[in-house]
């Protein structure tokens, strides 16, 4: 008995050591850091990685609503950008292994905004005030982008706008007129005659304005089906290689039950009646918009309406010309030179 | 709809009879004379997801009703045993890559197992009482324009879980059993609602029960 205790107790106890010995690297030049940030009850998950030498902090704000931050820790951020900056992955309320307990009224587009602000707040206290944040918003990130800088934009040196959702109202008639359009251009073409075909037909099916939530959902998941339709065509570049350690670091239940609980809590007020076009004059931070010329989830159209509508002074509109909704993923190396020329002339 | 319950119920009163006929003898074994230590098991199992969340449990349970049944079924005999357990179990987990997900928990309820007499053993442990203590890497709270490092960051949620479990009888040793149990625990609240969640048990239970001579253990 004596044996087995002893053999139980050496077990534990180099478990906890283990636990106990697993520090964060705090080398600027190579940073491995995860902090949370706690605010308005929640507790959110900040991964922070890459050259901090400069203390210049590219702060990601992922797609969804519900996704998870690391998505974007793989090809060339993670071996281009990361090199240059520090690039702080952050997992938004409800959203990848952020916890907390508040009610449905606790998460909304407006709080999410404030959490981001909240992160600024933390990485300045962490790393000092003289640290320089870039913020770049993808999709859904490309709402929650604008409605933190029409909070506060003083903490950001300069707004990267990749494929973003400044306008989710906008979208449910920008997908039909998009399908309609891509669908003539590839049948023209004749490229995947019958699919491009069933996609006419779909699309005139439904309704003119938005009135369903279903529809929504529909049309977005046929928007990432033509994308895979155009990649397998060759016009859209095939997604280079991902972090495929990512799969470790979430746990996939709770990825799934908080996407879908985010999405169910969002999705309906974000679909009726979020649009921040007319308030982008008031961003005046640099800004860089990236945008795949062949994104069916936000189409191009939506790239000129926030290039024109932006207040900055200095701004860019880059397209890139192989790829969908992913450029960082379809043109790596574009993405990364964009990125970092952008952060190079704002810093 | 209607036909279809005209089938199943004569089917399902035709299984409650035959079963209730295959009973041949029940008794209930008789615990008053047991010391706490013998009605007392104890268990240590990896606990855990493997690819994500790993951890152990440590438990223990004490025998609060046994009953045996014989049965004969197509000319055999069989002995079961169907045993209630109060059951309190504390276990942590981690995911090492990230320390996301790092937690304590400890969970109180009753267990029903039957054993047959080869050992087999399926059982049911339903944790109604359980608390989950998150553990958070560096954290900071933010209110307004203050920013402050909290101490011994995490959250605290109502837990309870179920687990369905087979194990294997081990006899006359000090490790009694070893088990395999499917957990499920909900965490609420959650974010702005409730978290499930899945684990694997594995692990062996023992006790500290004196060995009597010639005890027979089935």
């Amino acid at each position: 008995m004596k044996r087995l205790i002893n053999k139980y107790t050496l077990l534990l106890v180099s478990v906890l050591a283990t636990l106990i010995s697993c520090s964060d690297d705090e080398n600027l030049e190579n940073l491995n850091n995860t902090l949370f940030v706690r605010h308005k009850n929640a507790d959110m998950p900040a991964y922070i990685h890459g050259n901090a030498s400069e203390k210049v902090f590219l702060i990601i704000l992922h797609g969804g609503p519900g996704g998870y931050g690391l998505s974007y820790r793989g090809s060339t951020i993670k071996n281009k950008i990361e090199k240059e900056y520090a690039v702080v992955y952050f997992d938004q309320r409800g959203s990848g292994m952020a916890q907390g307990s508040y009610s449905k009224d606790g998460i909304n587009v407006d709080i999410m905004a404030e959490d981001v602000l909240a992160l600024s707040k933390v990485i300045k206290h962490k790393y000092g005030n003289d640290s320089k944040l870039f913020l770049m918003g993808h999709s859904w990130g490309g709402t929650l982008g604008p409605a933190t800088l029409l909070k506060d934009q003083s903490p950001f040196l300069g707004w990267i706008d990749v494929d973003g959702s400044h306008n989710v109202k906008g979208l449910y008639q920008e997908y039909i007129s998009n399908f309609k359009r891509v669908a003539a251009e590839q049948i023209g073409i004749g490229n995947d005659i019958e699919y491009w075909s069933k996609v006419i037909d779909f699309v005139n099916g439904l309704d003119s304005e938005y009135n369903d939530i279903n529809d929504m959902y529909d049309l977005n998941n046929e928007a990432f089906f033509a994308e895979e339709k155009l990649e397998e065509s060759g016009i859209i570049n095939t997604e280079g290689s991902q972090d495929n350690n990512v799969i470790f670091k979430y746990t996939p239940l709770t990825l799934i039950w908080n996407v879908l609980n985010t999405q169910s809590i969002l999705d309906e007020n974000l679909f009726r009646n979020v649009t921040y076009t007319d308030r982008l004059s008031e961003i005046t931070i640099p800004s860089l918009v990236i945008w795949g010329k062949h994104d069916m989830v936000v189409p191009l159209g939506f790239a000129q309406e926030a290039y024109d509508n932006l207040g900055s002074s200095k701004k860019e509109l880059v397209i890139f010309e192989k790829s969908g909704h992913s450029p960082m993923f379809s043109e790596p190396d574009l993405f990364a030179d964009k990125v970092i020329e952008f952060i190079n002339e704002n810093k | 709809m209607k036909l279809q319950l005209q089938l199943l119920i004569p089917l399902i009163l035709s299984l409650i009879k035959g079963y209730s006929q295959s009973i041949e003898d029940t008794k209930n074994t008789s615990l008053a004379n047991q010391t706490f230590l013998e009605r007392t098991e104890f268990k240590i199992a990896y606990s855990g997801s493997i690819f994500w969340n790993n951890g152990l449990n440590f438990g223990t349970e004490y025998l609060l009703k046994e009953t045996i049944k014989v049965k004969n079924r197509r000319g055999s005999q069989r002995t079961n045993s169907h045993q209630f357990l109060l059951n309190g179990n504390l276990g942590f987990t981690t995911n090492f890559a990230t320390s996301t997900d790092t937690g304590v928990f400890t969970n109180y309820g009753i267990t029903w197992r039957r054993t047959n007499k080869k050992g087999k053993q399926f059982s049911i442990e339903f944790n109604p009482l359980g608390y989950y203590r998150s553990f958070l890497p560096e954290t900071y709270k933010v209110s307004g324009d203050n920013v402050k490092k909290v101490f011994l960051p995490g959250r605290g949620y109502y837990a309870p879980s179920i687990s369905v479990g087979i194990g294997k009888q081990r006899k006359n040793k000090k490790i009694t059993r070893r088990y395999f149990n499917i957990n499920f625990m909900l965490r609420t609240p959650y974010n702005a609602g409730a978290l499930p969640s899945f684990n694997f048990q594995y692990g062996y239970r023992f006790n500290f029960k004196k060995k009597k001579k010639n005890e027979k253990i089935d």
